[in-house]
């Protein structure tokens, strides 16, 4: 079983980390870079690029380095934001399935979890490079305004990078939990995370063993790009004017141009004035460059990028006014991502809460931290109240000694074979249940394997876990010769040196399961796969320095659907704690009907149309009967990750009936997803 | 975290219980109470405190807990709260605020939508115009000459001999009519 990451998938930049006794760690790659720019380049030699070698390709090769995904995913082709997007990125995008936004590079078509897949697999493998083991589950953070379209797009995105993706995670939730792991004291927090694509305000109670989302609001599409944008404007009207020349027509240019407002953006960040040379953009009438520089103070900037500040603010006045508090409940006020360092933000976030923002953690950072920290949580084995796993044969001294260290201190509760003694003890002893009560019998399996502790049992005596697509791709595709650059020695090939960690440097070497050294399996054990091997990372480990709190974390948008005259009949709202769920009774409307449609959207507004349609749900085979006669219940389920769940039931006869929802853009089908999967693989990512 | 007699005893008797039941919070609970309520439910409850037990664990815990939501949503809410508090007097153990059978409107794509070429595109919009104005018979005027353009668009010939249909059985219900097909 390998080990559970966090992971902020940002629209700039992606980093990973992983948390250990309790204890976040973001990871560095191998030049100590924390920060992996999220920029896929597609190098003509058929590999795939991703971070900073892809974000240096964007001026030489900008058609094919394709970067800011995550303003997209998840969006119809017809959404303003894509529309935006087709103008400004000069990469190509076209219309797919279901309105779907799909990519062109070198000639293929790429749908964006794939996109996004390639960069979660360039984190995956800097965290397996790091740790030396290898890493199949992530938690994976987004904006808290995603909406379940962009939610469920980046779930498939980490499924495609070969992750189980534990958890679909709000950002701002995430940093509270960092935060908050660090700060120990109750209060009520608001989180301004002002990323490189989104702006999310969320408020919460971060009370002990709870951490509570009041409300979460937010701009999906409003970030440190759009001050980029704002300065490559101005740099625009400099050429203009002193040229008559439009930078913007030319690609490589326009990169070019947006590369350096970001650094001069950074630089304005520390002095008050900054100037950048551009002696590379405009050609006089003998070819040649001719010298330019631009310079700008940062009052000038702070001048252009106010109004976008402004919108915050709004935001987190409307977000903090829904749930009936004033700026004088909020305790403290938390500056998460990395556009937060402008001198601006941090002023205006003061002002407005009037009291000190807090800066105690590294804003590019925290998010990812505290995702680790969730995914240690979610992780069997390591989780916040760690139990048992059923493999493990305990002998009576180490029960008494479980329950000795139970009855000392059940804060501590350790990992692992004792702990599934802990489990029980403190069930049978707290649990005050009727004395009548039958007895607790959970139905768990104990078959022989190791024996003695687990602490003890050999690694190799473990069984491999294999990875998820195993499943999906029984039948693995030959590889296609690749360039010379891909083909470096890859792990369990022979090239690799003896004794190397088992970490597959490439997605291919992790697919070649077999070639790994071997893990000899012990005897079968009676149980389901997935519950019956013991991770070894688990049994080495300390216990937790402290526990995680348990998140309640929140739906962002509301869900309804249309019902007569337009309108829109909300059935989960804003900020309902999730998992949630509503049921709603659906009647036929004409004799003999036997199929109910039910459009669905996310949105606030109570007119249908002026919300985000997600798409249709469709009840279907219905029995052909007089108008009103067929009633059937649909439970709309929003799942921990906020992704919506849909089951129908017949009244009449309680059986479960056909639903089927058609949501615009989703790329759910097995059969895409094998072919996206299998696409993956026939690229290494670099 | 419960054990899983205690989550079953909890789920099985979650159908019978009033929302302050579900939390365990007396009625008259000063909104703290009923927040410190929740937050224990949520220790109890919460499915990701389940991440080491047999997946059906999580699954009961599940189900609690969404109803606990339910509850902690309403009673949290002094407006939604009292209005459930007068519900309870006769005997409503969960605020239903229409949950039952709202019927969606079957909708039927405008006949813009249906026709294929620019030109014929137009004069469906016209036709939908006349529709909703109430003037059928001009409606199938511009119908038909849509049909002109669209010679080889089926569905917009079906719809043809639908409005033809509305025309001679019902003019006056057409609208409804329109709206309920399919």
């Amino acid at each position: 079983m390998g080990v559970g990451v966090g992971i902020d998938l940002g629209t700039t930049n992606t980093v990973v980390a992983v948390a250990r006794d309790g204890q976040p760690v973001t990871l560095a790659d191998e030049g100590g870079r924390r920060l992996i720019p999220s920029f896929v380049s597609f190098h003509p030699s058929g590999r795939v690029l991703v971070g900073e070698a892809a974000k240096e390709r964007r001026v030489v090769d900008p058609e094919n380095t394709i970067s800011s995904i995550k303003r997209l995913i998840g969006r119809t082709y017809a959404s303003d934001e894509v529309q935006r997007a087709l103008r400004a990125m000069p990469f190509e995008l076209v219309e797919g399935d279901k309105q779907a936004v799909r990519v062109v590079a070198r000639g293929e078509i790429y749908t964006l979890p794939e996109i996004s897949a390639f960069v979660l697999r360039r984190a995956k493998a800097v965290a397996e490079a790091a740790l030396g083991e290898v890493v199949d589950k992530a938690v994976i953070t987004v904006p808290a305004n995603f909406n379940d379209p962009q939610r469920a797009a980046t779930k498939l995105a980490g499924k495609l990078a070969g992750l189980e993706v534990l958890r679909i995670l709000n950002e701002p939730t995430a940093a509270a939990l960092a935060y908050g792991q660090a700060a120990g004291t109750p209060e009520r927090v608001a989180v301004y995370d002002l990323g490189g694509g989104t702006f999310d305000v969320t408020l919460l109670d971060l009370s002990g063993s709870v951490f509570e989302v009041l409300a979460t609001g937010g701009d999906t599409s409003l970030g440190g790009d759009d001050v980029d944008h704002v300065i490559v404007t101005e740099m625009t009207s400099f050429f203009l004017q002193r040229f008559r020349f439009d930078p913007r027509v030319d690609p490589v240019a326009r990169a070019s141009l947006r590369a350096r407002a970001e650094r001069l953006k950074h630089a304005l960040s520390e002095r008050e004035e900054s100037s950048v040379e551009m002696n590379d953009i405009v050609r006089g009438d003998g070819g040649a460059f001719l010298p330019a520089t631009f310079s700008m103070d940062r009052k000038r900037l702070e001048e252009l990028t106010k109004p976008l500040i402004d919108r915050t603010i709004e935001t987190c006045r409307f977000s903090i006014e829904t749930i009936g508090l004033t700026c004088a409940d909020i305790d403290r006020v938390l500056l998460v991502g990395g556009a937060t360092r402008m001198p601006m933000v941090a002023r205006q976030v003061e002002e407005y809460f009037k009291r000190p923002t807090s800066t105690r953690v590294n804003p590019d950072e925290v998010v990812a931290m505290g995702a680790a920290l969730q995914a240690a949580a979610l992780t069997k084995g390591h989780s916040r109240r760690a139990a048992q796993p059923p493999t493990v044969k305990i002998s009576r001294a180490d029960r008494e000694a479980a329950v000795a260290a139970v009855m000392g201190a059940d804060a501590a509760a350790p990992f692992g074979a004792v702990a599934a003694v802990v489990h029980e003890v403190v069930a049978e002893a707290v649990d005050a249940s009727p004395p009548a009560a039958p007895p607790k019998a959970p139905p768990r399996p104990r078959p022989v394997a190791a024996t003695g502790a687990v602490a003890h049992a050999p690694p190799e005596e473990l069984e491999e876990v294999e990875p998820d697509f195993e499943d999906l791709l029984p039948e693995l595709i030959p590889d296609e010769p690749l360039s010379q650059e891909a083909a470096a020695p890859r792990p369990g090939t022979g090239l690799a040196p003896p004794g190397s960690p088992p970490v597959p440097a490439s997605f291919d070497a992790e697919l070649h399961v077999p070639e790994r050294p071997q893990a000899v399996s012990p005897p079968a054990p009676a149980v389901a796969p997935a519950l019956s091997s013991p991770d070894p990372g688990v049994a080495v480990q300390p216990p937790p320095a402290r526990s995680v709190p348990l998140l309640v974390d929140v739906t962002p948008i509301s869900l309804g659907v249309e019902v007569a005259g337009g309108y829109c009949d909300f059935l989960i709202r804003a900020n309902t704690p999730v998992p949630c769920d509503r049921k709603r009774v659906f009647r036929t409307a004409s004799d003999g009907q036997t199929a109910v449609v039910v459009r669905v959207v996310q949105g606030e507004s109570e007119k249908f149309s002026e919300n985000t349609y997600l798409g249709d749900l469709e009840l279907t085979d219905l029995p052909p009967a007089p108008r009103g006669e067929v009633e059937i219940a649909v439970t709309f389920e929003i799942d921990a990750d906020g992704i919506l769940n849909v089951r129908a039931t017949d009244q009449a006869s309680g059986r479960e009936t056909l639903a089927r929802i058609n949501l615009l853009g989703a790329q759910s089908d097995a059969s895409d997803v094998a072919a996206m999967l299998a696409r993956q693989r026939r690229h290494d990512v670099a | 975290m419960a054990t899983l007699y205690a989550l079953q005893t909890r789920l099985a008797l979650v159908d019978e219980q009033s929302y302050y039941e579900i939390l365990r919070v007396p009625s008259g609970a000063p909104s703290s109470e009923i927040k410190a309520a929740f937050h224990e439910f949520a220790l109890d409850c919460h499915p990701d405190q389940y991440v080491d037990a047999p997946s059906f664990e999580g699954q009961i815990a599940g189900e609690i807990f969404k109803r606990g939501v339910e509850a902690y949503r309403v009673l949290s809410k002094p407006a939604a709260r009292s209005r459930y508090d007068q519900g309870l007097l006769h005997g409503h153990l969960r605020l239903v605020d229409g949950t039952n059978s709202v019927p969606p409107p079957p909708r039927m794509l405008t006949l813009e939508e249906v026709a294929i070429r620019p030109k014929a595109k137009q004069l469906a919009l016209k036709a939908d115009r006349m529709i909703s104005a109430g003037r059928l018979d001009d409606a199938r005027v511009a119908l038909v000459t849509a049909i002109q353009e669209d010679y080889d668009n089926d569905d917009l010939k079906e719809r043809l001999n639908a409005l033809m249909e509305a025309i001679a059985l019902e003019p006056m219900s057409l609208e409804v009519d329109y709206g309920a097909r399919r």
